[in-house]
């Protein structure tokens, strides 16, 4: 009795000029509406300026450890047009709350070239994980959007910041009146 | 199940692991890891969807209009930090409507807290500090956990609940200074979360029998006991310096170990709750099952929606 809607990949850049990094997933019956999903899931605080969604289907990855599973048993079916690929990648093995991030696009024939291409295109990346999708794929919020987004900015009681507890109970134990 | 000392891929597997590397969907992982992780996992989101109701019941009956704002948009992180999880559920191959149909079948377990009522504005406030707290323990050391999906939707979530915490004990600080009336308000909440709270950690050590497995995979990086025990050690004196009570006479501190310790916590209510027969927790899945059937209109106009759009757009 499944009516669960498509799973889309969720892509969070927190300042204009950052990168587009992983921060998870949303189910949605199309864009539009994952799009919207996405902001209420990963953008109730204020560090979020644009997000992409990009369907699961499209989405062909490799972690490190699948590269060197496959190692000579390359198989690419490189009947496919040539077309744009974004290439995404783990950078780091260090505890994070985001995983793989945008790196750029490059040409292929395939998903399984462009992982391929990109681990040689993008030598910088450490590329512990890879993913490729049809450029095209990608779904951006509407830069009209942003109102949405700073709907988040003026909400500061969401920042632990805000509340001065641990300044209040030192005042207190040294046995001074609390007022936070 | 073969013997595991001579399968290299094991020995891999735990090797990155000891290095501190994250295990990702896709990477070769035991049966049992996914089996352990789908489990907590699946718990822990569920824990968050259920964990909206005792609060949301109270938004209509904020005093003003801050704590309102305040505590809507704590329920809120609630529902996005369940979503958080099920996405990192979804990466070792269960399937969300799977999840939903097990919590509301009654056949998934959540945190047992859940099943207690809120039954005065101040428990909002015990909950924050008290309930939070706890998790937060727990959720600081799971960020640490070998599961790459598991691991970041903690950092997340850790990094959120700073703020639930903080508006609770700002709240219990509050009354605890205020009339007679609010600090009688704060001590009952005290009193009837506390037990819950120290329950949270789970069985003993030496009753959970999953726990060395969950240590050696890297899942957990502490017992239940130990996490326990630092947060008695924490709140214990922050309550006192308030004038407030654990509700625990036999509550000291023991000078030798370091450590406060009071009496046993009630396992056979524990147990009980855990099996389905707390105070609240018929009422919880009633309101989940309802609140999902109440949205079938919504979900279904909006897929209607999607596939006129998409036929217009073809």
């Amino acid at each position: 009795m499944t009516d669960q809607w498509p799973r889309y990949e969720v892509f969070k850049q927190d300042r204009p000029d950052g990168p587009f990094r992983n921060v998870g997933s949303v189910h949605a019956p199309d864009a539009e509406l994952a799009l919207m999903n996405a902001r209420d899931v990963f953008a109730r605080r204020p560090s979020c300026v644009a997000l992409w969604v990009v369907p699961d289907a499209v989405i062909v990855r490799r972690t490190a450890e699948e590269f060197a599973r496959e190692k000579g048993g390359r198989d690419e079916r490189e009947t496919e047009d040539i077309i744009q690929y974004a290439v995404f990648s783990k950078q780091s093995q260090r505890q994070a709350m985001t995983y793989v991030d945008y790196v750029g696009e490059l040409a292929a024939r395939s998903p399984v070239e462009a992982l391929h291409r990109a681990t040689e295109t993008f030598r910088e990346s450490p590329g512990i994980v890879w993913w490729v999708c049809p450029a095209s794929a990608i779904v951006p919020s509407d830069p009209d959007d942003l109102p949405g987004f700073a709907a988040a900015t003026g909400k500061m009681f969401r920042m632990p910041n805000q509340y001065h507890t641990i300044f209040t109970m030192q005042k207190i134990r040294r046995g001074e009146e609390g007022d936070d | 199940m073969d013997n595991p000392t001579y399968d290299p891929q094991l020995t891999e597997f735990e090797a990155r692991i000891a290095r501190g590397e994250k295990i990702e969907p896709g990477d070769w992982m035991p049966d049992a890891y996914r089996k352990q992780l789908t489990r907590i996992i699946s718990q822990h989101a569920h824990s968050e969807i259920v964990g909206m109701l005792p609060e949301g019941a109270w938004i209509t009956r904020a005093p003003n209009l801050r704590r309102k704002m305040v505590l809507l948009a704590k329920v809120q992180d609630e529902a996005g930090h369940g979503q958080y999880l099920y996405h990192a559920a979804e990466t070792l191959g269960v399937s969300r409507d799977e999840m939903i149909d097990a919590l509301h079948e009654g056949r998934a377990k959540y945190a047992s807290v859940f099943n207690y009522p809120a039954l005065g504005w101040a428990d909002m406030g015990a909950i924050g500090w008290l309930v939070d707290g706890a998790a937060i323990m727990n959720q600081t050391m799971l960020a640490h956990c070998s599961y790459g999906p598991y691991s970041r939707a903690m950092v997340r979530i850790c990094a959120e609940e700073g703020f639930h915490k903080k508006q609770g004990q700002e709240m219990i600080i509050r009354y605890a200074q205020g009339t007679p009336a609010q600090k009688q308000m704060a001590q009952e909440a005290i009193d009837r979360w506390w037990w819950p709270a120290l329950m949270m950690f789970g069985p003993h050590d030496s009753e959970s029998s999953n726990t060395p497995q969950l240590v050696r995979w890297g899942i957990k990086t502490k017992t239940n006991d130990q996490l326990r025990q630092e947060f008695i050690d924490e709140m214990v004196p922050a309550l006192q310096a308030l004038g407030l009570n654990v509700p625990d006479p036999e509550m000291r501190y023991d000078k030798a170990s370091g450590h406060w310790a009071g009496r046993e916590i009630d396992w056979d209510e524990f147990w009980r709750v855990i099996k389905g027969d707390g105070p609240m927790n018929a009422a919880r899945l009633a309101a989940r099952r309802k609140a999902h059937e109440d949205g079938r209109w919504v979900r279904e106009a909006a897929e209607a929606y999607a596939g006129r759009t998409t036929a217009v757009g073809n």
